[in-house]
């Protein structure tokens, strides 16, 4: 009881989301190459990310992990974009993280549950 | 409406960017902040009609320059720059310039404890110390020295005169000696008054 009374409830869930985003973007270029700004705008309508320029870092971070690839593309209507594929790597890693979430949530979600009705 | 001071906000922006990543490696600095300029021009590119108001909420949306490298800290695994402490090398450096003033000179240049103007005036502040200052006086007193007189056969002075320098007034030399005897401790004095506290450069951590 002590233990949880330290971890603020905004915190921990602040501590998770931010946990979970580069596994979201990473779910987000599985099956397309996607650049930055693209990622930004699809994550913007989840909440999930707060201030946009902490995607950056975020990116920089796989890419040295060697989870996601970049390429750099023309575009029509401005400077060449980066763009962002996912590695064999960046897949078993998420793939990995899909298996862990699922069973973590489903044991969470289980006793959450079981509390309610007791 | 157009957006008049567009270029000032976002060169403030990335500014002050700039400064908050100060401590981060060089590479990771760069890439963050062409990022940044990249993503402005993208997101400035989607707005249909510029203003400084859409400009300046773009720059919110982004987030706040310290927020940004605290992240970027975090999520690449780089300390904080830690201050450098000032200890035996600085000590050793500050009591060996007048004294010894090579090896202290060494020492000088080593220790990131001064910027460079500090150690450019430890060094020449005299030049080469004590010891400089040494050969300087010998070589000064050699000059003066060298005086000639003329006399009859009598043993009756005629003419006398001193080649070099001509001699200081005594109200002059007492202080000028004292400034050119003392500017060895001035200088250390100044040295020892000029250690600062620098941060180390930042350490990545290695995955």
């Amino acid at each position: 009881m002590c233990y949880i009374a330290l971890v603020p409830a905004d915190g921990l869930v602040s501590q998770m989301r931010r946990g979970a985003l580069e596994y979201c973007v990473m779910a987000l270029i599985r099956d397309t190459p996607r650049y930055a700004y693209e990622l930004i705008e699809a994550l913007g309508k989840t909440g999930l990310l707060t201030t946009e320029g902490t995607l950056y870092p975020l990116l920089s971070r796989l890419r040295r992990d060697g989870l996601v690839k970049t390429e750099w593309r023309e575009s029509t209507d401005g400077p060449p974009r980066r763009y962002y594929e996912l590695t064999a790597e960046g897949r078993r890693a998420l793939t990995a993280f899909k298996n862990e979430w699922t069973s973590f949530r489903g044991a969470v979600d289980g006793i959450l549950q079981e509390g309610t009705k007791s | 409406m157009t957006a008049l001071h567009a270029d000032q906000l976002i060169d403030g922006y990335l500014a002050r960017l700039r400064v908050a990543a100060i401590d981060l490696p060089s590479s990771v600095r760069e890439e963050l902040i062409e990022d940044m300029r990249a993503h402005i021009g993208e997101a400035r590119g989607h707005e249909p009609a510029e203003t400084d108001a859409s400009v300046l909420n773009i720059l919110d949306r982004l987030g706040e320059p310290t927020t940004i490298v605290g992240d970027a800290r975090e999520r690449l695994g780089i300390r904080p720059a830690e201050p450098y402490r000032p200890g035996l090398l600085e000590i050793a450096a500050v009591i060996l310039v007048p004294f010894l003033w090579p090896i202290g000179v060494i020492l000088l240049w080593i220790s990131p404890a001064w910027n460079w103007r500090d150690k450019l005036i430890g060094t020449l502040v005299p030049p080469g110390g004590y010891i400089g200052l040494s050969f300087i006086l010998a070589a000064a007193t050699t000059q003066v020295s060298s005086c000639g007189t003329i006399r009859d056969q009598a043993g009756h002075l005629i003419q006398s005169s001193c080649t070099g320098s001509p001699e200081l007034p005594g109200v002059l030399l007492v202080p000028l000696t004292i400034l050119v005897f003392g500017s060895p401790l001035i200088s250390a004095a100044y040295l020892a008054i000029r250690l600062r506290w620098r941060p180390r450069p930042p350490v990545a951590a290695t995955a």
